[in-house]
C-alpha cells in the first residue's frame, strides 16, 4: 500500500466517519425500520464517497456530500426494486375517517408532549414506500418540495399530495396510539 | 374581529387578496413548509391574522410539523457497522 493511498484512507476515516450515525439513521428511516438494509445502504454510500473522495472539497459541508450520496443510492436502488410489482398503493388503502380526529380532540397538541418518539418513528417507518420517502426527506431532512421531486422524479404537485396524506396518515396514527395511552378519550 | 369574519368571504376583499378558510386550510403544509409565492403566503398570512377559526389549527399543524422534524434521522449505528466499514475502506485502499 502506497504511502499517500494510506494518508488518503486515514483522511477520509477521520473526516467522513464521524457521519456513520447520520448516514445510518437516514438509511434506517428511508427504508423504512430495516436494520440489514440500512447496513448495506450505508456499505455502499460510503464506498462511493470514498471513490469518490478526490472531488470532495475540503472545508465544504463533508455531512452534506455524505447524506446526499446516500439519498441518491437508496433512490437508485428503491427504483431497481419499483421495476417489480408494488404491493399495497397507498390509495388502495381505505381513506380514513379520523384525519382531523387528532386536532379535533387536542387542537392544543399537548400530545406532542407526551407521545413517545419510537411510536411516532415506527408510524413513520410503517408509510408505504412513496409516501414515507417523502416523509423522511421532507420532515425529517428539510428538503424542499422542488429537491424531493427530482429526487424521486415525480411532479412537485405528486410531492405535496404525498406530503398531505402521510402526514394526515400519521396524524391519525397518533390519535391512535394517544387514546390508547389513555391520553384522549 | 367577528369569529366568522372571514368565513364565508364576503364582499370586503379586494383585489382578491385574501383567501377564505377552505383555500386557506389548503394551503396549510405548503405555507408552513415555505413553499408559497411571495403573493399567496401573505394572502394566508393575511386570512390567519382574522380568523380564529384557522389560526388554532395551523398553530397545531405547527407543532406536529416542529415534533416531526426535531424527531431526526440520526441513529446510533451498532458497532459492527463501522468495523466493516473499515475493513471494506482497507480492502479498497490494498
Amino acid at each position: 500500500m502506497s504511502v499517500p493511498a494510506e494518508q488518503r484512507r486515514r483522511e477520509f476515516e477521520s473526516e467522513a466517519l464521524v457521519h456513520l450515525d447520520a448516514l445510518y439513521g437516514l438509511a434506517l428511516r428511508l427504508s423504512g425500520g430495516d436494520e440489514p438494509r440500512a447496513e448495506d445502504l450505508v456499505q455502499e454510500a460510503v464506498l462511493k464517497a470514498y471513490r469518490a473522495w478526490d472531488r470532495f472539497e475540503v472545508g465544504t459541508n463533508c455531512r452534506a456530500w455524505l447524506m446526499t450520496i446516500l439519498r441518491n443510492t437508496f433512490i437508485n436502488e428503491f427504483r431497481r426494486r419499483k421495476a417489480r410489482p408494488t404491493p399495497v398503493e397507498f390509495e388502495q388503502v381505505a381513506e380514513r375517517p379520523s384525519s382531523e380526529a387528532l386536532y379535533e380532540a387536542d387542537p392544543e397538541g399537548r400530545i406532542f408532549d407526551h407521545i413517545i418518539d419510537d411510536q411516532v418513528i415506527a408510524a413513520i417507518d410503517g408509510l408505504p414506500d412513496e409516501f414515507r420517502i417523502a416523509v423522511v426527506l421532507s420532515d425529517l431532512e428539510g428538503l424542499s418540495y422542488q429537491e424531493v421531486a427530482e429526487l424521486m422524479e415525480i411532479p412537485v404537485g405528486t410531492v405535496k399530495s404525498r406530503l398531505f396524506r402521510a402526514r394526515k396518515r400519521l396524524q391519525a396514527q397518533l390519535y391512535d396510539y394517544a387514546v390508547e395511552m389513555g391520553y384522549l378519550r | 374581529m367577528s369569529e366568522s369574519g372571514t368565513h364565508p368571504p364576503d364582499g370586503s376583499q379586494s383585489g382578491g387578496q385574501e383567501l377564505n378558510c377552505e383555500e386557506s386550510l389548503a394551503r396549510v403544509y405548503e405555507y408552513l413548509d415555505g413553499e408559497l409565492d411571495t403573493g399567496e403566503h401573505d394572502a394566508v398570512r393575511l386570512h390567519l391574522e382574522k380568523c380564529r377559526r384557522c389560526y388554532p389549527h395551523f398553530d397545531f399543524e405547527r407543532l406536529f410539523l416542529d415534533y416531526v422534524h426535531e424527531l431526526g434521522s440520526e441513529q446510533e449505528a451498532r458497532p459492527g457497522l463501522k468495523d466493516r466499514v473499515l475493513e471494506m475502506l482497507e480492502a479498497e485502499t490494498r
